[in-house]
């Protein structure tokens, strides 16, 4: 490609982007996503129950009635940061008694330790006089301390070491794999991880590309719609304003990604400061069988995932070039968007439900098929359903299959500056794809015969 | 030197959209394009420009092929338009760094282009109150207005060549005329214009040399002065203040039009209009006026054209 030929498309992209962020909706719409994205984290922690564990309480005084013959140690208690400096009473006293205490005690809370032998269950029951000083999250922190105590004094009953300790709080590490996968050492993930990857995967692919068809459709056909393109072709060439384009949009995008990033970060920092997130962890491995320690993810897994999220969009906003420049009018791009949302559907169908086939044929054609590759080839890798080899090459297919649709979508949108018609039909498409290849080809003739 | 469109052609599937077009201005001038509605006149320029690709010819700009890069091109085009949402402040700036303009000579050339087009008080509207005016958008000007500012488009690079397609249509008089002034200044500056329009009195007042199109073919090419004496002085205007039909029509002259006493005639040639004036200076007929002239670019357009519909 001559440099020449790309004169102009640092104006146009800075043009573009220019006129893009001086519109109030889209400020307004950044705004939004950028305050969703700030709030969401703690929203939903909220909604799931987390809550942050203060190091402060209210409790300045313990009764604490142990009814059974395992002795509670004092300093197992005070051993965690927020009961250093508490007291800690033993007493035999009953219900009233402690009630009186209580009530006349605002800082104090009760305990009482049973052991429930019939149906074999230890029973803490905390209580404080009324909610003010003490509160019922701190009675409720108290309890899990307590619980806590009690397991180290029925270790310390039955002479554990520390080593034993140890050993029996360890987790054991369930894997299930067929033997094949067994005998070669392929750690794999559980289907039901693989499938959640999938479909998280895919529909963060399937909002990029569609974000990216609607700014691409606008952009492509915006010259047409305001009958400016003429004017244009003779300051700049059709292959830079398309170039200049294509990277605004692409800025577009990614920015928006970029600050909805952005707004996450925040968004995890001020959860952190205001509620527990390993409580997040535990309901996605408990409701959704989603355990993200099984998956390889490391700073390598991040570089592969920029590259895929990249190659995935080249495609998207190739495909959509090629269609959005078919269209002259707001209505074509109904027929323009069915054809992609088809293309993008197809892989995104296929992809979200190959794992549940649990087949190496079916992860490894899906991965290397170009239509659902941009869905499938990072999800099978990171769970471990395909290995380095073939991700690089379905990333080598993709980069191809990149290369060319793009190569076409310059060729399409100078042949459609000019039309003015309905959407191509296909057979339409490829007559006039051919004419105007075989019209350059006698142009180039020429060039080279002036040059001689 | 100078600009030559050589053999141009273009077919869409079986049908020849323009066929072997050839012209050259070998020095500044205006170069008119002219034919019937689908005539040719639009995709020509558009292969002229390279926006269409050519089945076949050439276009040259002083001696080599003529792209973006060797030919500065201002081209006003008969599809108009600008981006609707945009300030127009902004789209001009947009055009002139296209084209390379920096910034500060770009904003001295709007201005001033502004001012001779009568369009400042677009880009900078009056302030209305205590807000400050808000830059005018594309959408908010009139059709004409909105012309003004593509004519702008066009002349902000200064160009060397100068394409305008239908460069008047659609415009009030007090526009037409401010338009024609400075095209008549493009013209003194030694620039190359190409017109194109459907208006015949328009172009026969700028134009020196022109090619006439009628379904995609040539009909008529060469300078406008030299094709007009060819066909010599064939028109023939008498006023008087009396009826003098029966005597034009006794010396076998064509009358075309008449209203009250002036008449519109067609004669053979200056010997039979001759021997009519003779004629009525001896009859003692007072005449107001009798004059003979060329046809005009109109009526050699509706002959050619006509011509060669009837050919067909």
């Amino acid at each position: 490609m001559k440099n020449s030929n790309l004169r102009g498309a640092g104006t146009v992209f800075r043009y573009t982007v220019q006129q893009h962020y001086k519109t109030p909706s889209v400020i307004i719409f950044l705004t939004i996503l950028f305050l969703i994205a700030v709030t969401a984290i703690p929203i939903a922690a909220m909604a799931l129950g987390g809550k942050k564990e203060s190091t402060e309480t209210g409790i300045r005084k313990l009764y604490l009635r142990n009814e059974t013959e395992y002795a509670i140690d004092a300093e197992d208690i005070r051993s965690e940061v927020r009961y250093g400096g508490l007291e800690i009473e033993e007493t035999d006293a009953d219900d009233a008694a402690l009630n009186e205490k209580l009530t006349k005690e605002e800082d104090a809370a009760a305990a009482v330790v049973s052991l429930n032998v019939a149906d074999q269950y230890f029973s803490i029951s905390t209580h404080y006089g009324r909610e003010g000083v003490v509160t019922h999250t701190d009675a409720a922190l108290l309890n899990n301390t307590l619980e806590s105590a009690l397991h180290q004094a029925l270790l310390r009953s039955l002479s554990v070491t520390e080593v034993q300790e140890t050993m029996i709080r360890s987790k054991a590490m369930p894997q299930v794999s067929r033997v094949s996968d067994f005998l070669r050492g392929v750690e794999e993930t559980n289907a039901d991880t693989h499938v959640f990857m999938n479909i998280a995967y895919n529909y963060f692919i399937m909002m990029l590309c569609a974000l990216s068809m609607g700014y691409i459709f606008q952009h492509s056909m915006e010259e047409k719609i305001s009958k400016l393109v003429e004017m244009l072709m003779v300051s700049v060439s059709p292959t830079a304003l398309l170039l200049g384009k294509i990277l605004a949009v692409t800025l577009f995008i990614f920015g928006g990604l970029g600050l909805i990033a952005i707004g996450l970060l925040i968004s995890f920092l001020i959860t952190r400061q205001i509620t527990d997130l390993t409580s997040f962890k535990d309901i996605a491995v408990t409701l959704l069988h989603f355990d993200p320690t099984a998956m390889k993810i490391n700073a390598g897994t991040i570089v592969l995932l920029i590259i895929c999220i990249l190659l995935v969009y080249a495609i998207s906003a190739s495909l959509s070039g090629i269609l959005g420049s078919c269209c002259s009018k707001t209505e074509d791009t109904q027929q323009a968007s069915l054809v992609v949302v088809l293309f993008l559907m197809i892989g995104y169908l296929g992809s979200t439900f190959a794992p549940m086939f649990e087949s190496d044929a079916a992860n490894l054609f899906f991965s290397l098929f170009p239509v659902t590759s941009i869905f499938s080839a990072f999800p099978n890798y990171i769970c471990g359903k395909i290995g380095m080899p073939v991700l690089v090459l379905a990333l080598v297919i993709q980069g191809v299959t990149a290369a060319l649709l793009m190569r076409l979508a310059g060729t399409v949108y100078k042949m459609m500056l000019m039309y003015r018609g309905g959407f191509p039909k296909p057979k339409q498409f490829i007559q006039m794809l051919k004419e105007h290849r075989a019209a350059q080809k006698a142009e180039a003739g020429k060039e080279d015969s002036h040059a001689v | 030197m100078g600009f030559k469109v050589s053999e141009l052609y273009k077919k869409y599937g079986e049908k020849v959209v323009v066929d072997h077009l050839s012209f050259e201005m070998k020095e500044p001038g205006v170069y008119a394009l002219l034919g019937t509605n689908g005539a040719g006149k639009t995709t020509s320029i558009r292969m002229i420009l390279n926006m269409l690709a050519k089945d076949g010819g050439s276009v040259e700009w002083n001696g080599g092929p003529l792209t973006l890069q060797t030919c500065n091109v201002g081209y006003l085009a008969e599809e108009r338009g600008l981006y609707p949402k945009n300030t127009l402040m902004d789209q001009l700036l947009y055009f002139a760094a296209l084209r390379g303009v920096p910034r500060a000579e770009a904003k001295k050339r709007i201005n001033y282009w502004a001012e001779r087009l009568e369009a400042t008080e677009y880009l900078y509207p009056p302030q209305e109150g205590k807000r400050p005016p808000k830059p005018k958008k594309a959408d908010q000007l009139s059709k004409g207005n909105q012309q003004k500012i593509q004519f702008m488009l066009s002349l902000l690079s200064d160009p060397e060549l100068l394409i305008l397609d239908e460069p008047l249509s659609g415009l009030d008089p007090v526009n037409t005329d401010l338009f024609k002034s400075i095209i008549h200044e493009e013209i003194e500056k030694g620039k190359y214009l190409i017109m194109s329009s459907h208006q015949m009195a328009t172009i026969e007042e700028f134009c020196t040399d022109l090619t006439i199109l009628n379904r995609s073919k040539t009909v008529l090419q060469g300078n406008l002065a030299e094709i007009k004496k060819s066909y010599g002085r064939i028109n023939l205007f008498i006023k008087a203040e009396q009826e003098l039909r029966p005597m034009i029509e006794a010396a076998g002259i064509t009358i075309l039009t008449s209203v009250g006493f002036s008449y519109q005639c067609k004669v053979s040639g200056e010997v039979q209009a001759n021997a009519l004036l003779k004629d009525l200076v001896a009859k003692g007929i007072p005449l107001i006026s009798f004059e003979l002239r060329e046809p005009s670019l109109h009526e050699i357009f509706v002959e050619k054209v006509g011509e060669t519909h009837e050919e067909q």
